[in-house]
This record gives structure tokens, sequence and C-alpha cells, in this order.
């Protein structure tokens, strides 16, 4: 499973990353995750399984729909969690996503 | 009657947002954004070097050792400043081209770059060179090339001198055959940037322009055919700026850099610093996009950031050069990134210091646990959406107004003579203090920028800490009618059954 994060920068959701890699990890699944600024990220969005914005570029959904062309699902995490990094509710988020495609 | 207004409110609050993220959405002002955060590391390291040259190195070295060893840092600056503009011309391009998802990117550095050098003056105009500079004439005989004879200028200069005059300068015309520096510097960045962008604009409209493809037929490697397919364009576009380079030329005597810098940049950045309140006005709407969620750099990042990056790496390339920084160039990146985002945007880490010493709510000291080492480095999308600053109105007020209020203070000072002019593009990472004693290239003017951030430090304790009372109240508030809501829900559902 791999997993792409992007926020503007790339800064906060690095932070992110660490976390879900640890939760992944302490949940026994095997998952790549990544996290880029906004325009590398919409480059890199089809070699990934799920595609993560920060609440702080959710304008930009529309965009990364557009570079996933429908092969990536595309989704914008809840402010509350990103904000708290509640690693655990985004990483199950994102398998949610992976599944509905 | 209350819900009318805040149902108003919400949806004139939703229309901000739209027309902001619409702003930081256009494309072109999108990748004029990603082309600076890509540049960006080389002016952060121009930024280290000029440190070095002109802080650490005189510490310890003078005369010739000091200047062998500053060989170093003007290297740097040259490999680096003196060329920001070619570089910010193709990465614009290349940015431009990613974001329109035009599949030949590559191709786009290349024509930005082409396209500005076009529009580059050919010639040094009037060269004066000092007399000092000249010592000797070498003729060559005209029969054998390798027979040269050597005469010292100062004789001839005094043979052919009138009597009772000496030679004070000497004229020359244009010099051609040397690439002008003039522009390729931090003083063309404006040039780069209305070029690199016109340039792959055209260059892109050609290039999916299917009357201009090459149909080779069958047999033909389809890798052949491309090559032809990026040609045609790129040479069309090409041809139109040397075009208008030679009108220029021909009939005004004059180039496009020369004219971009003195009809859009001299009076933007005499805007810019015509008082603060351009910028102020800016960060405002700025960071109320970032209560609403939205990342402040989608307005600040198009509007404000590119013109302020560029005063600040003009004002590092004076600051090598040892020159003083002109008053319009008071104004620029780094009273944002050093004065006036500590903690990140809205100043949070005050609020976070408030928090540890002040607060009673348990939800609040947890997540000001997670934010304060992200937020040391000035990264604070953890407070904003975890404490929350969103749609939290007592916090939204000091996070808008003391950005603003540092903003202005710095500004005030650095034009009383108070605080140094930034001369150092330090990278937004940077911890407070730290960054504070860099930015104006450290020693006793650094000492003072120190003494300044820790006023604002204390200012902004003293400013957010009766809002942060007001927010926990709200929040106590909040959950009691939560609870209370659940305990009548919890009777109403025990009277149903019972």
């Amino acid at each position: 499973m791999k997993i792409l994060l992007a926020c503007n920068a790339g800064m906060s959701t690095s932070l992110l990353v660490q976390k879900m890699r640890k939760e992944a990890q302490a949940q026994g699944i095997d998952a790549t995750i990544d996290a880029e600024p906004l325009g590398p990220a919409l480059d890199d969005v089809k070699d990934y399984d799920v595609l993560m914005l920060g609440p702080q570029i959710k304008y930009a959904l529309g965009d990364a729909k557009e570079a996933a062309e429908g092969k990536t699902p595309v989704r914008v995490i809840a402010m509350a969690d990103y904000g708290r990094m509640n690693a655990k509710k985004i990483l199950a988020d994102a398998q949610k996503a992976i599944e509905e495609g | 009657m209350a819900e009318e207004v805040a149902e108003e409110k919400q949806s004139f609050l939703d229309k901000f947002s739209e027309v902001s993220a619409k702003i930081g959405n256009q494309v072109h002002l999108r990748s004029l954004r990603d082309g600076f955060a890509t540049v960006m590391p080389i002016y952060i390291l121009a930024g280290i070097a000029v440190l070095i040259n002109n802080v650490v190195f005189p510490l310890f070295l003078t005369g010739d050792a000091l200047a062998n060893a500053q060989y170093w840092g003007n290297a740097i600056t040259q490999g680096t400043l003196n060329v920001a503009t070619i570089m910010l011309a193709g990465i614009i391009g290349y940015c431009l081209a990613r974001n329109k998802r035009f599949k030949n990117a590559i191709a786009c550095v290349v024509v930005g770059i082409a396209a500005l050098c076009i529009m580059m003056p050919q010639t040094l105009s009037s060269a004066t060179a000092s007399i000092s500079d000249i010592t000797e004439l070498t003729y060559t005989s005209t029969s054998d090339t390798t027979k040269t004879k050597t005469v010292k200028y100062d004789t001839i200069a005094k043979k052919v001198a009138p009597k009772g005059y000496q030679l004070t300068s000497v004229g020359s015309d244009n010099v051609s055959g040397a690439f002008s520096k003039t522009y390729t510097g931090t003083n063309g960045l404006f040039g780069a940037i209305i070029i690199g962008l016109v340039a792959t604009t055209i260059f892109i409209k050609l290039s999916n322009n299917e009357k201009l493809r090459v149909n080779l037929g069958e047999g033909i490697p389809p890798a052949v055919a491309d090559t032809f397919n990026t040609m045609f364009p790129m040479l069309i576009t090409l041809t139109i700026f040397g075009v208008v380079a030679a009108l220029l030329h021909a009939l005004w005597a004059t180039d496009l850099m020369t004219l971009i810098n003195t009809c859009i940049a001299a009076p933007l950045k005499g805007f810019v610093n015509a008082g603060p309140w351009f910028i102020i006005l800016v960060y405002t709407l700025a960071n109320l996009l970032f209560c609403l969620g939205i990342h402040q750099s989608t307005i600040s990042g198009v509007l404000a950031e590119p013109i302020l990056t560029i005063l600040i790496t003009e004002n590092m390339a004076m600051y090598a050069a040892g020159q003083t920084i002109p008053a319009d160039h008071y104004m620029n990146m780094q009273i944002i990134n050093t004065f006036a985002l500590i903690g990140g945007s809205g100043c949070t880490l005050m609020l976070l210091a408030d928090t540890f010493l002040f607060s009673k709510s348990k939800a609040s000291k947890d997540i000001a646990k997670l934010a304060v080492l992200p937020g040391i480095f000035n990264i604070n999308e953890p407070v904003i959406y975890g404490y929350p600053i969103v749609y939290n109105l007592p916090l939204m007020i000091p996070f808008v107004l003391i950005p603003d209020l540092f903003i202005g203070l710095t500004y005030a000072l650095t034009c009383a003579h108070i605080l140094a002019p930034c001369v150092v593009m330090v990278p937004w990472t940077t911890p407070v203090f730290i960054s504070g004693f860099l930015a104006v290239g450290g020693g006793t003017a650094g000492v003072v920028a120190i003494i300044w951030q820790v006023i604002e430090f204390a200012l902004g304790m003293l400013i957010y800490l009766p809002f942060m009372k007001v927010s926990e109240r709200a929040q106590k508030k909040q959950m009691e009618l939560a609870e209370q809501a659940e305990k009548d829900a919890d009777a109403k559902a025990a009277a149903q059954t019972a």
C-alpha cells in the first residue's frame, strides 16, 4: 500500500508521515508513506494508491483529481485529525479511500 | 435573527476563501510561487556565504589572507545571486509547464532561459576605463603575429598630452563581446518572471497547435517527429522575442530588461515600501484565510512574497558588495519570516508559552505539548487545526493582529535606524532569536535584533493571554452544553423505554 501526503511545503505532513509509519508498523500493515509539497505530489500521484491532502490546501482537490486521472483516489484530511496528528484515524481513512477507489 | 447574521457571516467567509483559492490557484501566479520555492535553497546558500564572508572571516583574518578566504564566498555569490535571474527564468518556465500539465516541461526551461537572454542588452554601454586600470599597451607586428612590443601606457599618455594638461579618463565606444552582467543578478528578477511566463505561455500554446505538428509518415521513428514538434514552436517563440529585442534596439536604443526595471520593478518596489500598509493588508487577509483553514501562502505567496523575496536578495547582493541598504529596501521578506512569523503564522509560539504557563485546560496543554517542537521551527499546523485557531473567533483576533503589529513595528524600528535592515535571507524554519541575529548580519546589530525579538515575544504573550482565557471559557461552556444535551437525550431515551 502506497500513501502520499501533500501539504503546502511538505513540512507539516512530513511530521504526520513519521507518526503514520509508526502506526502502520504497530498494526502490521505493509505501507509506503511519503510526504511532498503540492507541486511534486501532482507529478507523482499516479505512482501511489491514494493521495491525502492537508486541509490547508483543500482548494487543490480539483487539480489533484485531474492530475490523478481517476487512477488514484484523492482525499482531504479532516482539520481536527490533522491538528492532533491523529495518525490512526488518517491511516484508516486512507485505507478506506483505497478500498472505495 | 441571530441565525440569519451567523448565516450571512458564514457565506461571506466562504466567499472570501473561495475567491482566495481562485487567486492562489491561478496558474501563472501559482507557477511564480512554485518557482521561488524551487530556487529558494540557492538564495539561502548565498545568505550563508555572505554571512561567513562578512561576519565570520573578518573575526580572525586580515589583509591578503582575508581577501583569499573571501574569494570563496564571492565565488558562491557569483554562482547564486549573480545568475539568479537566469535560473529563475528557466525554473518559472518549468513550473508553468508542470502546472499546465504540459508534457515537455524541460523544453520550457530552455525556452525561458533563451528568451530571457535574448532580451538582455548586447553591449556594455559607454565604458569609461579608470586610468589606474590601464598599465601598458601591447602592439603586434603586422607581418609576424608572434612578435609583440609593449609600451608603458604612462609614456604615451604623457607624449600626446597638451601642455599644462594631464589625462584623467579614457572613454570608449560600447563594448561588445562581453555578456552584460547588469541583469543576470538579483536586479533582473522581475524580467525573469515576466519573460519566463510569457515565453513559456507562447511556447505551450504553439506546441499544442495541431497545425504545427510535423507528420513524417510511417516508418519514421516517432522520436524524430517529436524533435521537430519541439523545434518549430521553439523557433517561432524565440523569433518573436528576437524581433522585439531588435525593434527596441533600433527604434529606442533600449532593451526589454531595462524597460521592465524602470517601468515595472521600480514603481512596484516603491509601492511596497511606501509605508508598511500594503504588506500589512496582504498579511491580514492571508492570516485571516488561515483561520478559515486554508494556507496563508495562497494569498501572501502570490501577492507579496515574490517582490519581498526580490528585495531581500537585492539586499544580500548589496551587503556582499559592501554597499549601504537604501530605505526603499527596508521592507523585505525577512521582516515577515524573522519578525512576524515567530512559531509560524500568527506567531503562535507565544500562545503555546501562555498555554504552558497559564492554561487550565488539559486539552490545550496536550496539544501544546505536541505542537511545541515543530513550533520552534515555525511549523504550526498542529496549533492551527488542533488547538484550534480555525473558526475559533477569540483566537482568530490575535492570530491576525499580532503579525500585523510586528510588521508595522519592525518596519518603523528599521526606518528609525534602531534596528538594522535585514541583509541575509534566513530559512523561514530558523528558530526565533537565532533568526533575528542572522537576518541583520550578526554582530551588534544582531544582538539588537535578538532584544527586539524578546520584546516581541513578551508583547505577543501579553496580547494572546486574555483571548486564550476567553477561548477556554467558551470551550468549557460548549463542553458543558454538549454534556447536558447528552444527558437530556439519555433521560429521554430512558423515559421512552419506560
